[in-house]
Order: structure tokens, then sequence, then C-alpha cells
């Protein structure tokens, strides 16, 4: 009998022993799956051992739902690595909730959620955002999940479920917070959001509803001028004005106009200010100030110039000169004309200089009509005077 | 409880036909006496006789004779097959019979019963075959009872290595092997071990039968059992949560059928609470919930939700089993408790039971009703 319990009692020898443990042997012989979880269990986190085993279940689900999927990966219970990194944050996270560490314990989920970052593992990045976000709130790391969420729903398009989550955290997020990159998470959710209120007004605007565009423009910008961030802040002014200007409120436009030119020339954004002003110079024209419009469009040319952005250039001369020839200045047009034609053969854009010059020989012509018809009126009045002249000295 | 066999006679060695020595049934030593109901059944002495009369031999004594008894329609090949199938019935007679003994907790008695079982799945299936993994649970079960060690070390020995030997029986047998090993190194007080195979027991139980399985939920009672030899407390507060959840929602369900067929008489109530099985079951389930409710109730850190829970459990077990006192005490226990905290998604369930509790009771004993409302009028 004691020899009995000896020998049953040596199968806990230490592991410097000849001898191989039961333990070792296990993980020479049995599945990593299997090794796994018991070694969860016996840790005696068998929460995370649960956690584990659905999340196993449903990865051979989906696999069997969509065989496409089936092939192209190997299933999730033969990639140790990733088991090995759910085994290590769930176990901290369960212990940590054990003691009453909520915090820590949503630091972990987080970091499953973060580390699960290649496409076919988005299903498991979004169950660990879940789970992080589905707690008690008020917790940084819930906060975080809440809007690595919302963004992904941007992404997919599902903009309601994006605005919800988005507009959640706002609530929530605290001013010294920040995201697990190290910048602000206040500022990441205002960004979020900007972008959110930003794609849910495309729209009404596709469907003319200025009204209901507007409302949220305007929430946008207000949530971008938070941001700290000049470049939205450019964005969402501007497309503020652009709807603006397709509503008829030139005022209003060009008031957002001119913000956004001195925020994009702070920031030296060339392309920026190129559409600005070009936008500005669509809603100087609609009034009908053309003097101003001219004005604007000079700018432009020299921002092109100087930025040596020669597209743009010739755009802002065929512009130039479509200004003109609209008020039937023909020379001026036709002299922008041909300028943006230089431009297009210094590029090497055939087709575009091919319309150039198009448009360079209707301002011309009408020049020369216009001249021809000088020409003629005057000849008639010079050979009316002749005439009488002839008559007078027939006279005499 | 077994009659004393009226039927033991000596034997007489020269009286008997020539062949191999007879051996006790029990002891396998030199038979002195033998069953005259049988005539195939020999034992060493009295007290032999009597313990396989009252574990197995009074069920089994006359189905023993076409078996032990050679004769020439016997000994062909239809009388062979026959031979076995009738073997393969006794197997199954006495599993049923030993299991049954060790619900009751009447483990001595059950090894005869055991033994036998496993004596005829040799027979039947030959050495070392995984289909003898059963038979030796159950005996090891049965000693393990009884605190003989090493003859558990043995025969747990001797099924896993059948089950090595043949991989693919399937994740049932594996977490019942698992089990018994844990058991085992529990009761030789080798916590490391008892851990891994109760860890193993869970894993392979959650394969074949679900994480919310009332079986895979024994393993986790069982796991906590070693942690709290270890004293790790948290661990085990955890455990019994979980497994209070999963026995939570089996009974509710249970309990939801039960109403459903109640109110609709054409459904044929089913017996399940009445076999003999379920209410070892039972008896299992109740220890294992009280053990739970006693440490909740010790607990300095008492939280009233998991203590109304598991008073709640016990409460709907034993009115599903039909005694309303017991139901009613634990009941009212889960109201106390669940009172303290303000979750109606706790008491709303633990009142409705009480009612029907109540109103069983009332249906029982209108009489007594009747002279209350009389007296109080």
């Amino acid at each position: 009998m004691e020899q009995q319990r000896k020998f049953l009692q040596t199968e806990s020898l230490p592991d410097n022993s000849a001898h191989l443990s039961r333990k070792e042997i296990g993980l020479f012989r049995n599945s990593p799956k299997q090794n796994i979880c018991v070694q969860l269990l016996q840790d005696g986190d068998h929460r995370s051992f649960s956690e584990l085993f659905h999340l196993l279940a449903c990865d051979r689900r989906r696999r069997e739902a969509d065989p496409a999927v089936g092939l192209q990966t190997p299933p999730l219970e033969e990639q140790l690595d990733k088991l090995e990194t759910m085994k290590l944050h769930l176990s901290r996270a369960e212990r940590a909730e054990r003691t009453g560490l909520w915090s820590s314990a949503y630091e972990q989920l987080l970091l499953l959620g973060r580390f699960f970052s290649s496409p076919e593992d988005v299903w498991l990045s979004l169950y660990f955002y879940r789970r992080c976000s589905d707690g008690e709130r008020g917790f940084r790391p819930a906060v975080e999940a809440q809007v690595c969420l919302a963004e992904f729903h941007l992404e997919e398009g599902e903009v309601e479920q994006a605005r919800q989550q988005a507009e959640l955290s706002l609530q929530q997020v605290e001013d010294g917070w920040l995201d697990s990159d190290g910048r602000s998470l206040k500022l990441r959710t205002l960004r979020v959001l900007w972008r959110i209120y930003s794609r849910l007004a495309d729209a009404p605007l596709a469907a003319g509803d200025h009204r209901e565009a507007l409302k949220l423009l305007h929430e946008g910008y207000r949530i971008a001028t938070q941001t700290e961030d000049k470049q939205i802040e450019g964005e969402a002014a501007f497309k503020l004005g652009l709807t603006y200007q397709s509503a008829g409120e030139h005022d209003a436009a060009k008031q957002l106009f001119s913000s956004c030119m001195q925020i994009y020339g702070s920031l030296q954004d060339s392309d920026g200010l190129t559409k600005v002003y070009k936008a500005m110079a669509r809603s100087l024209q609609s009034e009908g100030n053309i003097n101003e419009t001219v004005r604007c469009l000079e700018k432009l040319v020299d921002i092109s110039r100087s930025d040596g952005l020669q597209h743009n250039l010739a755009e802002s001369f065929l512009r130039l000169g479509d200004v003109y020839y609209s008020r039937c200045e023909y020379q001026r047009a036709a002299e922008n004309f041909l300028q943006a034609c230089e431009v297009y053969c210094n590029v090497g854009d055939e087709a575009q200089r091919q319309k150039a010059q198009g448009k360079v020989g209707m301002a011309r012509a009408h020049c020369l009509i216009r001249k021809h018809i000088v020409h003629l009126q005057t000849a008639a009045t010079t050979s009316e005077h002749q005439n009488l002249n002839c008559e007078s000295a027939d006279r005499t | 409880m077994g009659g004393k066999p009226k039927v033991s006679s000596k034997i007489i060695p020269l009286a008997s036909p020539k062949g191999p020595e007879k051996l006790c049934e029990l002891c396998q030593r030199v038979a002195r006496l033998q069953c005259t109901e049988c005539r195939a059944t020999f034992y060493c002495d009295e007290e032999h006789q009597q313990a396989d009369w009252v574990g197995i031999h009074r069920r089994i004594c006359q189905l023993l004779v076409p078996i032990r008894t050679q004769t020439f329609l016997s000994l062909q090949r239809a009388g062979q097959i026959v031979t076995q199938q009738k073997k393969a019935e006794l197997i199954e007679i006495c599993r049923s019979v030993a299991q049954q003994k060790l619900s009751e907790g009447k483990h001595q008695e059950a090894l005869p019963a055991a033994q036998f079982c496993l004596r005829c799945s040799i027979d039947v299936h030959g050495p070392n075959t995984v289909q003898l993994v059963p038979a030796y649970l159950l005996l090891a079960e049965a000693n393990i009872g009884l605190g003989n060690v090493s003859r558990v070390a043995e025969l747990l020995s001797q099924a896993e290595w059948s089950v090595l030997k043949s991989p693919d029986c399937g994740h049932a047998v594996h977490h019942r092997l698992h089990r018994s090993l844990g058991r085992l190194h529990m009761a030789t007080g080798n916590l490391e071990q008892a851990l891994l195979h109760f860890a193993n027991d869970i894993y392979f139980a959650s394969e074949a039968f679900g994480l919310d399985s009332t079986i895979t939920c024994r393993g986790y009672f069982l796991m906590a059992d070693a942690f709290a030899k270890q004293g790790k407390t948290p661990i085990v507060r955890s455990l019994y949560s979980e497994v209070t959840q999963i026995w939570h929602c089996h009974l509710t369900n249970l309990l939801e059928n039960r109403i459903q067929n109640a109110q609709n008489p054409n459904v044929l109530l089913d017996s399940s609470y009445d076999n003999q099985s379920d209410k070892a079951q039972q008896v299992e389930v109740d220890d294992m919930l009280r053990t739970m409710l006693e440490f909740e109730q010790k607990d300095p850190r008492k939280d009233p939700a998991q203590v109304a829970r598991v008073a709640h459990c016990l409460a709907m077990m034993w009115f599903l089993a039909g005694d309303s006192r017991k139901a009613q005490g634990f009941g009212s226990t889960a109201l106390q408790a669940g009172q303290l905290i303000p979750n109606p998604d706790l008491t709303e369930p633990i009142q409705s039971l009480l009612q029907l509790v109540q109103s069983l009771q009332t249906e029982a004993h209108p009489s007594s009703d009747e002279s209350q409302n009389s007296a109080s009028a």
C-alpha cells in the first residue's frame, strides 16, 4: 500500500528528473487546442476557457458555412500563436475581473481587439471590441473600443451604427485620455464623428434636400472646429460652403470660402487653395460680379504658376478666357486661351491642347468678325465720305 | 438488504465431475461451497456467498446457468453466438445494478456486480480493449468509495492503457477516465495532478456534450473542490457561480416544460424524475448545491445574488422531485436573499415558484385549508 502510494506520488516529480512529467507528454501528444484549454483550466481561468472554446466553435461554424473562407487560411485551432495570445490576455483579463480591477480587464480585451488586424480575423477583432465596450461604462479602454467600432462601421458603410457608437463615445470620453497609439482619444472621436456627419450629408445632397444636408454639415463643421486639426476644419468649411453654393446662398458660401482660404493659406496647401478659389470664382460669377471673379481667377493663376502645377494653371487660364468670352472681350479671351494652349503643349497633353486651340480659334474668329464689321463700317463711312467728296468735287 | 440464501451446500469434491478446481466467485481462492439454485457458482465461505447474493447473484442466478453449463448445443457455433449475446445482456444488467448501488452510496455492495461486469466484459471483448473501460471505471468508482487507492490506481492504469491503444474511442470515454483519475488523485492528496485530470475531464466533456451541459458542470464542481483545498477562494467562487448558472438554466427549462405539460393534459408526463438513475442524480445534485450554499453562507463577502440563485435551484429541484416542503424552505431562503438586492429578474421567478408550491399544497390539503378558513371566519 505504501509502495503504491509512493508510486502514485512520483507522478509529481519535478521537471529536472529523468522522467517526463505527464504534462510534458501531454504537450507532445495532444493537439495545441487541448493543451491550451487544459492549461487555462488548470490555472483556474475557466471563463477564459469557455470563451476560447466558444470562439473556436464559431470559427469552425464559419468555415463550414463558407467553404471559400475555409480554403484560404488554416483553422484557428491550429494557429498556435493566436491561441497563445488569446490565452495570455483572456486569462489576465479574468484574473483582473476576479480581483475587481475592471480597467485592466478591459485593457486586455482591447489589446486582443488590436492584435487581430489581418483581414481574415476581422470578426475576431470585432468580437473583442464588442466585448470590451459591452461592459460597464466609463472605462478608457471601453471607450477606445467603441471608437474603433465606430470607425469600422463607417468603413463598412453602416453609418447609422457608426453614429450611435461615436456619439456614445463622445459622451463618455474625458479630455486627458490617450488611445493606445498615444494620441488624444477625444480628438480621435471628434474626427470620426466629423467623417460620419460628412457621409450622412451625402445622401440628402444627392437627393437635393439642402436643408437636411446643411443641418448635418453645420453640426459637422462645429465638431470639426473642435478637432484642433486645421486640415479637417478646412475640409468641413469647404464642404459646407459648396452646399450653400448649390443651395444658392452665395453670401454664406463666400464667407466660408474666405475662411477656408485663410486656413489653407496657413497650411500652405495649394491643392486646397486651388479648389477654394475655383469655388469662390464660381460663386462670384453666379452673382454676376465679374470684376471680382476676374481678380479671383488671376490670383488662382498666380498660385498655380508659383506652384508649378501646370494643369491647374492651364485650367485657370481657360476659366479666365471663358469669363472674358462671356463678356464679349474676345481679345483678352483669345490671349488667355492661347496661354492655356502653351501650357498644355509644355505638359504634352494633346487632347486638351486641341480643345484649347479650338477655343482660341473661336475667340479669334469673333475678334476678326468684329474687326471686319468695324472695318466694313469704317469702309462704308469712308466710301460714303469719298462719294460725298466726289460729289462735291463734281459740283465744283 | 438481501435475503440470506437458503441454498448453499458444501462441495463434495469426489462427487463433482472431473474438471479444473472450482474457485470462489469473489476471491478466486479454493471454493468449498456451492450455490444450489444454479449449481454453477462457487464460494470459499459463507461470507462471500452472502456478499455475492446481496451484490448481484440474486439477480443473475438463473441467468448464469445456461452460460456456465456446457451442453452439446452450446459448444456449437450457433450456441456460442447465443452465449455471447447472453453474456452481453449480463454485462448490461451488472452495470446497471452496480451503478444504482453506487449512486445510493453502497460501495461495498456494488463490488460483486462491478467485478462480474468486468470479468464478463473481458470474456466477451477480450483483455485491454476499449469496451472494457466503462467496466474498469465502474469498479474503480466502487473502490474509491471504499478507499482502496492502490486497487483504483491499478484499474485506472489498465483503463488508461486501453484508451491509449485506441485513441479514437471518443471524447466521452476520455472525459470519464480523466474524471476518475482526478478523483483518485484527490483521494491521495495529489492536488496538482488532480487538477490536470479535471482540466482534461472538462475539456473532453465540453467536446462531447457542450459547454453548458450538466455533465461538464460536474467537472467544474470537482475542480472547485481541488481549488478549495489549495485555498484559492476567488477561483472557487467563480467556479461555483458558473455551476449555479448552468444548473439554474437547466432547472428553469425543466420547470417550464413541467408547467406546460401540466397545462396540456394530453401530453404524457415524462416520468423522468421517477426512475432510479434520476433519483441518484438528484442526490448528487442536491449534495452539490448544498455544498455551494454552505460555502456562500459561510463566506465573509456574502453575495446575496449567488445565495438566492443556489437556493432557487434547490427549490426548483425539490419541486420537480415532488417534495413541496423542501421546495418551500429553499424558496423562502432564496426570496430572503433576493430581496436584499433590487433585481426583479432574480426575485420574480422565485416568487412565482413559491406561489406554485403553495397552490399545490392547498390542492393537496383542501380540508385543512377549509378548516382554517372556517376558523378565521
